[in-house]
């Protein structure tokens, strides 16, 4: 029908000039590409949520007036949404004090990172795909090409996602008004700015007009499924194998404790307690009453574990100053040592075989150890083995189920908990006390 | 003979209608003219909260768009960008309103000291729209609008920097080409598209020429901190009906705490028994629904900035089979 009407048009004699010039027209205004997705999680977005705009990636040093603009643009109009704009001044400056001054790498941070580093609760990372503007004597032209894509920090998922493309041109396909514009007009339409600011106006105009009003998103603009980011899935993940390894050493000590034939009544405690006992400094203030339930700290939370050290580890965060000693530690079958490294500097009293101390000795004359990591992977307590043994102590790898990285023999339990207390001090490793096998 | 005049005459006429198409062509998109009065170099006698007063329209105004509270909102959002704490323009017409100014022209006779009593404010944005006008006919399209604008600092009665400016979108009879005049005239008959357009222009120029604070601010930024946070969750632990979660988080002192359940649930409160510790519980209810969420504590300070920290030694999953 369309063709028809064309070819009619076409065929009318002293109006096809005419009809040639209406097609141009009509074919010859700026061309636009949006593609843009939200999810249905944004709606719950309000005023007391916090959204931060991050630095425009750019590929070359050309684009960053655009990018410059690009993100002036998605203040001025992201600040009529829903949800809270953490200011522009308040992002660079915490991203300058966390040394994070490179676009390029923001994609490759967790998301939750962004969420503690910014205190934001979603983030919006952007990309400059292309600035392009190219003349040929009567025709110039402008390309513009963005990717922005805006994720939840507290789970990841991706709240919008958008790619815009935006063409212009000036040149004989919009009919010049005369010879000296069908020359000059190209010429002016790449070399003013103020023809790439109000491209890129519309652009984020265009670009931002669903994520202000994301209720009236159509379904084909919606994401069909709850979709993460990559690098918050992997970190995620992460997240769920520690809590996964924590959760089966926990099952671990509880074997071993039904296992433990006879302990002194003195030591045995309440089941709320019954994974970690917390020796708090006494700065520290006193739990409320119903957290006496909760667990604090874990022997396998250290600083040297593998699944942590892959997420790059927070500025400025301080641990709490809470030195855990497990009760477990008195309720552990003995484990075999697998292999002993070294003795080194921090070695305290070495114990040889024969030269416990009876005072406090078991019948089946069992040493303490500290224990400052235990592991399902061989490769990552042998990782932390290294880094102790590097550092001079006297550490080796015990094999019961999982692999746990143990420091030192002693007779005694105090030179264990001093020992311990050194470690917890010197190394920031949290560890606790246990019970070893001699040999 | 003929062949030398023609090329002398025709040369320079050309290079006129150049000269006069670019002229043309340029003119309405110039850069503000801002006069900076005092450029504090001591960064501490930089203004720091900035209220953006309500602009006034010294002019008729025949289309009822009100240009001026356009223009007025567009420059607040574009200021933003910039290193300065913006009162919200609600919260400033609510604080106005409270002391009983409500008549704009009547706001901007205030001394500094009335309206730093009134705001509590280091400095105020003063605009007024001298004149604005929207035009379409035969091949002509026009929207203008010429405003005055300065900043007060309002410790000291000073006038940071001022602008006249006339902002305009012009199309017509030397516009390059016949597309461009014809979607000119069609997007100037959009009044008030027009207006924010031509608004959005003037507030981009003189963006880039207002003096910004933000690298003095650099080192002073500071998030509430949190040390620590602590829940009752544990690894593949899950969670029941009535079940409560606990959550206790140290930090700073005499802010406002809360948590959030991953996006799932946002906001809830943390009361802070001593200083600097914040405690609080949800209970899970019969109809709650989260497959595994972690929990986040948040604490706010006065001027709305958060910290945030995620409790990563467990997540928040809840039984669906019980719960339902």
């Amino acid at each position: 029908m369309t063709l028809q009407t064309a070819k009619s048009i076409l065929n009318l004699g002293g109006y096809r000039y005419l009809g040639m010039l209406l097609l141009v027209i009509l074919v010859s205004g700026c061309a636009s590409d949006l593609q843009t997705k939200v999810a249905g999680n944004l709606n719950s977005l309000s005023k007391n949520q916090t959204v931060a705009i991050l630095p425009i990636e750019t590929s070359h040093s050309g684009q960053q007036e655009m990018a410059n603009m690009f993100r002036q643009g998605l203040y001025a109009n992201l600040k009529q949404s829903k949800f809270n704009l953490l200011e522009k001044y308040i992002v660079d400056g915490l991203l300058k004090q966390n040394k994070l001054d490179d676009p390029a790498g923001f994609l490759a941070i967790n998301p939750m990172q962004f969420g503690e580093i910014l205190g934001a609760d979603a983030i919006v990372f952007s990309r400059i795909n292309k600035v392009e503007r190219s003349y040929f004597v009567v025709h110039s032209s402008i390309e513009l090409s963005v990717s922005i894509q805006m994720v939840d920090t507290r789970t990841g998922e991706v709240l919008w996602r958008a790619e815009q493309t935006e063409q212009d041109f000036s040149g004989i396909g919009k009919i010049p008004t005369g010879i000296t514009t069908a020359l000059l007009a190209p010429i002016q339409f790449v070399t003013n700015k103020f023809n790439l600011r109000k491209m890129t106006s519309k652009m984020v105009d265009k670009l931002t007009a669903l994520v202000k009003n994301p209720e009236n998103a159509e379904k084909n603009s919606t994401f069909d499924t709850t979709v993460i980011a990559k690098n918050a899935t992997t970190d995620l993940k992460k997240i769920e194998e520690l809590q996964q390894l924590k959760a089966e050493w926990s099952r671990a000590l509880d074997l071993e404790a039904e296992n433990e034939p006879d302990l002194p009544n003195d030591v045995k405690q309440p089941a709320t307690q019954k994974e970690m006992l917390t020796l708090k400094t006494p700065s520290s203030p006193p739990a409320p009453e119903k957290m006496q339930e909760i667990q604090v700290g874990t022997p396998l939370d250290s600083d040297f574990h593998a699944v942590d050290a892959e997420m790059a580890p927070l500025p400025n965060v301080n641990k709490p100053q809470i030195m855990p000693v497990s009760l477990n530690a008195l309720n552990t079958t003995f484990a075999t040592p697998e292999k002993v490294e070294s003795r080194g500097k921090y070695s305290q009293r070495k114990i040889k075989p024969g030269t416990t101390n009876k005072k406090n000795a078991k019948p089946s004359s069992a040493l303490f150890t500290v224990q400052v990591g235990a592991y399902k992977t061989k490769a990552y307590a042998q990782s932390l083995l290294n880094k102790l043994v590097k550092k001079g102590y006297n550490a080796f790898v015990t094999h019961n189920k999982v692999y746990r990285v143990q420091v030192d023999k002693f007779a005694r339990k105090e030179d264990a908990l001093k020992l311990a207390q050194g470690i917890q001090q010197k190394e920031k490793l949290k560890n606790f006390v246990t019970r070893v096998q001699p040999g | 003979m003929g062949y030398p005049f023609v090329s002398h005459s025709r040369i320079p006429l050309f290079l006129k209608l150049c000269i006069a198409y670019f002229g043309i062509v340029l003119a309405g998109c110039g850069t503000v003219d801002l006069e900076i009065h005092q450029g504090h170099t001591n960064s501490k006698m930089q203004p720091r909260s900035v209220a953006i007063l309500p602009f006034t329209l010294e002019d008729l105004d025949p289309e009822k768009v009100s240009p001026h509270e356009l223009f007025r909102a567009c420059f607040f959002n574009y200021f933003t960008y910039l290193g300065y704490v913006d009162m919200p323009l609600n919260t400033i017409d609510q604080k106005l309103n409270q002391a009983g100014l409500t008549d704009t022209n009547k706001i901007l006779e205030l001394s500094h000291n009335e309206l730093r009593e009134v705001l509590g404010v280091d400095a105020v944005i003063r605009g007024r729209v001298l004149s604005a006008g929207n035009f379409t006919g035969g091949i002509h399209a026009e929207t203008s609008i010429k405003a005055k604008i300065d900043m007060l600092d309002l410790r000291t009665g000073d006038i940071l920097w001022e602008t006249e400016h006339r902002e305009m979108t012009y199309s017509g009879i030397f516009s390059p080409t016949i597309v461009q005049i014809i979607q000119d005239q069609m997007d100037n008959v959009k009044v008030h598209q027009a207006y924010l357009k031509a608004a959005k222009i003037f507030s981009l120029n003189i963006m880039k020429e207002i003096p910004d604070p933000a690298d003095s601010w650099t080192e002073e930024i500071r998030l509430p901190k949190i040390t620590s946070i602590e829940t009752n969750l544990k690894p593949n632990l899950k969670l029941n009906s009535n079940d409560r979660i606990y959550v206790n988080m140290k930090g700073d002192p005499g802010l406002t705490g809360y948590f959030d359940i991953g996006s799932w649930k946002s906001n809830i409160p943390l009361k802070e028994i001593v200083p600097g510790l914040y405690t609080g519980s949800y209970t899970i209810k019969a109809s709650d629904d989260v497959s595994s969420s972690l929990i986040i504590g948040t604490l706010k300070n006065k001027n709305g900035l958060t910290g945030k920290k995620f409790y990563k030694d467990g997540m928040a999953q809840f039984n669906t089979a019980s719960t339902h």
